[in-house]
Order: structure tokens, then C-alpha cells, then sequence
């Protein structure tokens, strides 16, 4: 089944085409797996790519993310328990001493939109906090915001805490926020920065994928 | 005694802070202008080496090995000719105005160099000096009495205070008198005959001074802005401006906004005392600089108040400003607060006072809230005023005397040339007007130059303009799809990126712009505008929101600050950044921050009021308002409507 009008009205973000379309597809049978990987998830895809070219922004990218899910929740029944796969789990959030949530947001949305489980542990999450959530979640990536540049020393510290506790080998760690640099992710041995949303997803991948 | 040893402690153990010392002859410096910076050099080194040790950048591509010829500042100090390479770089005008490449320029002797190269650089930093100040009756914070004093005789043989305290009237019968007053009482008197002026200060006789004496006449308003710095010499008898002068903050290599300051100030145990250090350099320098311009001297000067940002305040006060750089952004001290002038470093009279204005939070800040005292909105009874200040961060009020309503916004980044690829403040070289006429694009650019790049003012024009004709659409998207007019000029002027699927729209091309290269506003460049104006329009909705008012509900929407007196009205409705209004209650009212200073300097019910707009207004914290988002989101696209 061709399902580049699906990834057309999702990357369109026009909810009501794109619903009608998952409609019709579960209808004829096709299976949810296949719709999900090849329209939807694909479609994010480019949303992610366009998004940090520039081409869009974020009402669209929003949207777009919001008629994932619409659909995503049409195809949920029709899913055998526990048969859809994560693309991998992460676990996010915005460091102490730092109220930012928007961007943070915007990347657990689109990790969602690309099948990753995110676990988002919201702002002002102290370093203890994470290594909590690591030690209890498992994740494959923890990603940290900071939006202030007086607050990015506490991702080192999430860093440090994490060795410390002795789970610094079991995560991949990656970080993000306007005064964030690549620079920056190196020098505080995280594992890669990411500029915006859409890199984060494509990073993301690439990180679970060399794991 | 102990100060001058202190001072020069301080000398030797940072040199390059302040004009060295004719000793030290075997030590080469160099001088930058216009932040009047010394920097200690070796003799031979490059001036642009120089320059970069201390992490000043003047521009420049290869390193300065001499082939880029984009490192050039203006050498005041007559040197060496220039050589082959510099003779190849440099246009004869050029080198006629004695400009070089740093690069080029060895320092053999100390010299002097000024890194703007614009003509007459140093008028052209366009920084807003004036606000409407409504005149006050002068009851200032500083009060000259006349008094004749009766002199001793065997019948009054009193001592000279209790005399002049006589003749002064039952209201001083409580006088103290300053230590300094006193020990120039005796010849001050005498040489007066007894008749003069007293100089009070609330309780304390300060000084004596013949009649007519310029002493205490004057007082000086500081607005201290993250950006730049603006003195006022105000003429206390009439509350009439005198002088004004202005300069850029010194502060400002060290981070363009007040975060990147308090984490120098985090990071380096000498961090608070050098940007103290600074701020008090630039601001004496500005007060010595207004009374020479009228023959005062630093003694005549008995009172001065301040406005700032909280962080400014706090480092002209040498408070420790690191709560405010993170959650939960808790100051030192918002109470506005008076110190003698000496004690936190001015130059100023012995016996001087410095007012520091009220606060209200981290973030709302002195300038803020004089700005709402200038506004007079607090005496309003009926329609709201909305007051905008789009300074590095955005404030804003929104209400009257019954009740009003402040936020702050990260909005200033964008709209100050930070984070825009060709972004810059307002000084020469700045696009601050886009017009489309006959001809095509027009730009004003300040200084009379070729473009350097945008300004807050230019950039918004910029993108209205873009809009309008169809270049960007309601999304922020650029390109040439959308062209509606004047297609041959806009479509000669949208750039295909690399991949050939985004967008760039060139403001200047080669032939065109100050440096010969190509200033082009990106695509990345309109979605930060589009994050900026999105911050500040879902603050005023909020405000809105939280008054339970509509834009409707407003009387006056007042602009201040630099770019809310240079911005366009319409262009900034364009794209939303203010909401859609009558322009004809529209009022930019220019520094509005020193207006207020002003007014509480020349009449001290001004200085009380700003203390009870303080307990009136209400602060709204945007980053954990539960709506901010949705609004935040709502307000990236740009309007359809426009008054066009």
C-alpha cells in the first residue's frame, strides 16, 4: 500500500485527512506495524529533518506531532499486546536551577513521534534525580536541557554523578539548549549535543543504533 | 592616605584596567578606544595579537597572517607607513583616515588605537539618551536654602552651626551636619560674609557655599543598561536636563547579557570586583565627562540616583548577583536603597548621596520600575496603559492605579542583534530602516555607511517588509514561492541555500555592504525573530489574560527603550511583536528607565512613589505560568492582518 499521502497529511499536519487515511488503512487490513514505521514514523522523520533546516517551525512541527498521535491512537488497538517495539527509551530533562521547559518539551515530543519511550522528568531536575531515574528506567539515552549559561554546569554534574554512581557506561548521554555547544558536550564527556529538536531525533538514533 | 595605597596596589596587580603609570616606561601599552582599554604589551607584538590576548575581536578571517584585510581599526597614534600587503588591503581613503590592519601594525611604543573604523566613530553609537520627562515641581532629593547668618558678636557669641541652624528656621532645628561641612565652616562663612546658600540633605547640613555657588545645583542620573550606559546632568533648580553622555557598557566583553556577567562572576574569584570595577569606570568617566562640559568639578555634585536591570544593581552596589542567574532568581536586595556616593566608588562630593531605585524582582528591575513612574500609569484611574521595554530582556506593565501587572521575557537577544547571523547593536554600520522605494530597497543605515549588518529596528523592518511582499510567509518560511510585488526585485534577492531547498534573502550584496561580503538574513535568523516576538506578544497576552482585560481595554501602548523609540510602529504590528492597535495611541517614550531616575531625583515624592509602585505591582512569573506555552507557541506565526 502506498502510504505517501498518510506521510503527506501528517507532515502537513492536517489531522482530520490523516486520521481518515489510518482509518481506511486499518479498515483494508493493512498492518499497524507497517503503518506506523512507513507512514507515521517516517513522516516525523522528515518533520525532524525540515525542522532543523529551518523549513518549518515549531506551530508546525506541533502540529504535525499532534496528528501523530491522533493517529497513533487509532492504530493502538489494533496492536497485539506488548508487539509494538521502542525504538529505545530515554530519559530527559531540564537541569537544576534551570525553569526552561519548551525546548525539552519539544524534543520528548518528537522522540515520541520517532517511537522512542521517553520518561520526562520535567525542570529542575537535580543530578541525583537522574541517577535515580537511570538506575530505576534503564534508558538507552539521558538527555539534559539547560537554557541558562549559569545553569549548564550542572549537566557536569549530572555527568559526574552518573560515574559516580557507577552508570555512566550504561547511558548514552546527550544535551542540548541555546548556550550548549559541541564544544561543551566534550569537554563535560557527554556524548553528543544536539542543536534543536529534529538533530535530536536523528542523534538519538544513530546513538542507539551504535550501542 | 589609605585609599591612594590601596589604589595603587590595585594598579600594579591589574594593570590593564586602568592608564598605567608614567614609571613604567620599559612597558609598552596599548589603548583601545572607544572602551578605553589598556592592554600591557611586548614589544614587537601585532596589535591585532594584542587585541586578541584579550580576547577583544576586531574581526578577521586568516588568522592575521595579513591576507584577509578584515582586521582593521583605526591607528590614532602616528606609526610606522603601511607596508606591501596593507598598501594591497586598504583603499586610499582608508589609509587616509588613518585606518590599518591590526594584523599588520607592530607595537614598537605605546600607542593608541580605536576599533571602530566608521568616520567620526565617536558620535555614532546610536545610543537613547532622551525621554520624556514631565516636568515635576523641584522638590529635590538635594535642597539649596538661602540663609543669612548672623555673625558672631559678644551678643550672639554662639558657635557658627548653631547660628546658621538658627537662621534656617524651626524646621532644621534638628539638623546634623556633615563631618566634612564642618571642617570647612569657618572660612566657608567668612568668605561668604555670612550670607549663602545652605546645602541639606535630608537631616544633614552637607555644605556652605556662597550664593549662586554651582554647589548643589546639579545632580546626575545614571541609567545603567546591560548594553550601554547613559549619564545625565540635571539642573536641580528647574529639573531641566543640562548634558547627557553616553558610552557603551564595559562590561559587555564579557557576555552581551547579564547571565554570561554572573557566570563570569560564578567562574573567577576576582569576577564581582573587576565588573564593579568596570561599571565604576565607565560611570565616573561619564560624570567627569558631563561636568567638564560645564566647568563643574566632581565636588559640586552632591546627589546622584541610578536605575538599572537588578543585576546591574547589583554589581554597582558590589552585591553578589549569582541567585539571580537561576531558579529560583532571588536577589541580594530589591529595595531601592541610599549609600554615600564615595563608599560605592563614585566620584562625586566627599558628603554625596547615590539613590539606587527600586527593584521588584530579579528580573523587574529599578529601570523597570521607573520606567512605570515615568509612564504616570500609576496615577491613572480609568484605561490601562500597556508599557513595553524591549531593552536585552523584555519587560512589561500592563494596568493603572487600581491595579497593575509586570512581567519580564527573554526577548532581547533577538531584537539587540545577538543570535541573529548579521545581527548588531545599533552603531555605525547598522541597518535601522528598510524601505522598498522606486529605486528598490532602501536602507537607513546608521552613520551614514555602507551596511555592516541589522539592528533590533532594521531587523524588524527588515522581515515586515518581507512579509508584506509575500518573500516570508505567515509561517516564517522564505522563499520565492510567495512573491506577490516587485517580483524582479525580490526574487534577484532570495538566495537558494546549499541543499537548494531553503532560503536566505540578501540585504547586501558584495558591491553593497561596508565589508565588501554578502549580509544575508538567513532563514535560521526569522525563526529566531519569530521566537523573540513570540516571547514578548505571549507576555502581553498573558498580562491580559491575567487582568481579565482585551487589547480593547487599552488606553495607550508606550514603547521604551532604544528600540521601542526607533522601532517602526507598524512594522512591529507587522509581525506582531505589539499587538494590533491604533497607532495614534501609540507613544514611544524613550529612555524611559533615566526619565524616571529623573523625575525622583528633582522631586523626592517621586523617589517615595517609586517605593509604593513597588508594593502595587503584581509580578507574573512567565516560565512557570501553566499558559505560557500554548500563548508562547500561538504567537511564532506571524499575523495575517496588518494596517498596511
Amino acid at each position: 500500500m502506498d502510504l505517501s499521502a498518510l506521510s503527506e497529511a501528517v507532515i502537513q499536519g492536517n489531522i482530520e485527512k490523516a486520521k481518515e487515511l489510518t482509518q481506511q488503512a486499518v479498515d483494508a487490513g493493512e498492518d499497524p506495524q507497517i503503518l506506523l514505521d512507513q507512514g507515521l514514523i517516517m513522516a516525523m522523520d522528515t518533520v525532524g529533518e525540515n525542522f532543523a533546516k529551518g523549513l518549518l517551525f515549531v506551530p508546525q512541527m506541533l502540529r504535525s506531532a499532534k496528528t501523530m498521535q491522533e493517529c497513533l491512537a487509532i492504530l493502538q488497538p489494533h496492536f497485539q499486546a506488548g508487539s509494538v517495539t521502542s525504538k529505545g527509551k530515554i530519559v530527559l530533562g531540564t537541569v537544576k536551577g534551570d525553569l526552561h521547559d519548551i525546548g525539552k518539551n519539544l524534543v520528548a515530543m518528537m522522540l515520541e513521534g520517532a517511537g522512542f519511550t521517553v520518561v520526562d522528568l520535567g525542570v529542575d531536575v537535580a543530578p541525583e534525580a537522574f541517577v535515580k531515574a537511570v538506575s530505576e528506567e534503564h534508558p538507552n539515552i539521558v538527555g539534559m536541557s539547560a537554557l541558562l549559561s549559569t545553569t549548564m554546569p550542572s549537566m557536569a554534574d549530572t555527568v559526574r554523578a552518573l560515574s559516580e554512581a557507577g552508570l555512566r557506561e550504561a547511558v548514552q548521554i546527550m544535551i542540548g539548549g541555546a548556550p550548549v555547544t559541541a564544544q561543551y558536550a566534550e569537554e563535560i564527556g557527554a556524548d553528543r549535543y544536539a542543536p534543536d529538536a529534529g538533530s535530536a531525533v536523528i542523534k538519538a538514533k544513530k546513538l542507539v543504533a551504535s550501542a | 592616605m589609605k585609599k591612594n595605597a590601596k589604589g595603587r596596589k590595585k594598579k600594579k596587580k591589574k594593570p590593564n584596567q586602568v592608564p598605567p603609570s608614567p614609571k613604567g616606561r620599559k612597558i609598552l601599552w596599548l589603548n583601545v578606544l572607544p572602551e578605553d582599554m589598556w592592554i600591557k604589551v611586548k614589544r614587537g607584538a601585532t596589535v591585532y595579537e594584542a587585541l586578541q590576548s584579550r580576547g577583544l575581536d576586531v574581526g578577521g578571517e586568516c588568522g592575521g597572517v595579513g591576507t584577509c584585510g578584515k582586521c582593521k581599526v583605526r591607528i590614532i597614534t602616528a606609526v610606522a607607513p603601511p607596508g606591501e600587503e596593507e598598501l594591497e588591503l586598504l583603499t586610499a581613503e582608508e589609509r587616509e583616515q588613518g585606518i590599518r590592519l591590526a594584523c599588520r601594525v607592530r607595537i614598537t611604543k605605546t600607542i593608541v588605537v580605536h576599533t571602530d573604523i566608521a568616520p567620526g566613530q565617536m558620535e555614532l553609537f546610536q545610543i537613547l539618551k532622551d525621554g520624556h520627562v514631565p516636568h515635576p515641581p523641584a522638590d529635590p532629593l538635594i535642597a539649596k536654602h538661602a540663609v543669612r547668618v548672623t555673625p558672631p558678636s559678644l551678643q550672639h557669641p554662639e558657635s557658627d552651626f548653631y547660628r546658621l541652624r538658627a537662621a534656617l528656621g524651626p524646621r532644621f532645628k534638628a539638623l546634623h551636619v556633615s563631618h566634612h561641612c564642618l571642617s570647612e565652616l569657618y572660612s566657608n562663612l567668612r568668605r561668604a560674609d555670612f550670607e549663602g546658600e545652605a546645602i541639606i540633605h535630608r537631616r544633614y547640613l552637607v555644605d556652605f557655599q556662597p550664593p549662586n555657588s554651582p554647589s548643589g545645583r546639579y545632580g546626575i542620573v545614571f541609567d545603567i543598561g546591560t548594553t550601554t550606559l547613559v549619564g545625565k546632568l540635571i539642573d536641580l533648580a528647574d529639573g531641566s536636563e543640562v548634558s547627557v553622555i553616553s558610552r557603551l557598557n564595559s562590561q559587555a566583553r564579557f557576555g552581551s547579557n547579564v547571565i554570561s556577567r554572573i557566570q563570569y562572576v560564578r567562574q573567577k574569584s576576582q569576577g564581582r570586583k573587576r565588573m564593579r570595577e568596570l561599571l565604576l569606570r565607565d560611570l565616573n568617566l561619564i560624570a567627569r565627562r558631563l561636568l567638564e562640559a560645564n566647568r563643574l568639578n566632581p565636588e559640586h555634585v552632591f546627589v546622584a540616583v541610578a536605575a538599572g536591570n537588578t543585576t546591574m544593581q547589583h554589581f554597582l552596589l558590589n552585591l553578589d548577583p549569582s541567585g539571580i542567574a537561576e531558579a529560583p532568581f532571588s536577589p541580594v536586595i530589591t529595595e531601592g536603597v541610599t549609600y554615600p556616593a564615595p563608599s560605592v566608588g563614585l566620584e562625586l562630593h566627599p558628603n554625596a548621596a547615590l539613590y539606587v531605585m527600586p527593584a521588584k524582582s530579579g528580573y523587574i528591575g529599578g529601570d523597570h520600575i521607573s520606567f512605570i513612574l515615568a509612564s504616570g500609569a500609576f496615577h491613572e484611574s480609568d484605561g490601562l496603559i500597556l508599557g513595553l521595554d524591549f531593552g536585552t530582556n523584555g519587560e512589561m506593565f500592563l494596568g493603572n492605579r487600581r491595579r497593575m501587572l509586570t512581567c519580564s521575557t527573554a526577548a532581547g537577544p533577538a531584537l539587540e542583534g545577538a543570535r541573529i547571523s548579521r545581527g548588531m547593536i545599533a552603531r555605525a554600520g547598522a541597518v535601522e530602516g528598510v524601505h522598498v522605494g522606486d529605486t528598490g530597497l532602501q536602507y537607513d543605515v546608521i552613520g551614514n555607511v555602507k551596511p555592516k549588518g541589522l539592528c533590533g529596528s532594521g531587523l524588524v523592518d527588515m522581515v515586515a517588509v518581507l512579509l508584506h511582499y509575500g518573500v516570508v510567509d505567515g509561517s516564517g518560511l522564505l522563499g520565492p514561492e510567495g512573491i506577490r510585488e516587485s517580483k524582479e526585485l525580490f526574487l534577484s534577492r532570495v538566495v537558494a541555500q546549499a541543499d537548494g531547498a531553503v532560503h536566505d534573502f540578501l540585504v547586501a550584496g558584495t558591491e553593497e555592504s561596508f565589508y565588501g561580503d554578502r549580509i544575508l538574513l538567513t532563514q535560521k535568523d526569522v525563526r529566531e525573530l519569530q521566537l523573540a516576538k513570540a516571547a514578548v506578544a505571549a507576555g502581553v497576552q498573558l498580562l491580559l489574560q491575567e487582568m481579565g482585560a482585551g487589547i480593547e481595554d487599552v488606553d495607550r501602548i508606550l514603547l521604551a527603550g532604544a528600540l521601542g523609540n526607533y522601532v517602526n510602529p507598524y512594522s512591529a504590528m507587522r509581525i506582531g511583536l505589539i499587538p494590533m492597535f491604533d497607532p495614534s495611541r501609540i507613544e514611544s517614550v524613550g529612555n524611559a528607565a533615566s526619565s524616571g531616575a529623573q523625575m525622583a531625583l528633582v522631586n523626592r515624592r517621586h523617589w517615595h512613589e517609586a517605593a509604593e509602585i513597588v508594593d502595587h505591582v503584581e509580578h507574573v512569573e512567565l516560565s512557570v505560568h501553566p499558559d505560557f506555552y500554548d500563548r508562547f507557541v500561538r504567537e511564532m506565526d506571524f499575523p495575517e492582518t496588518n494596517l498596511w
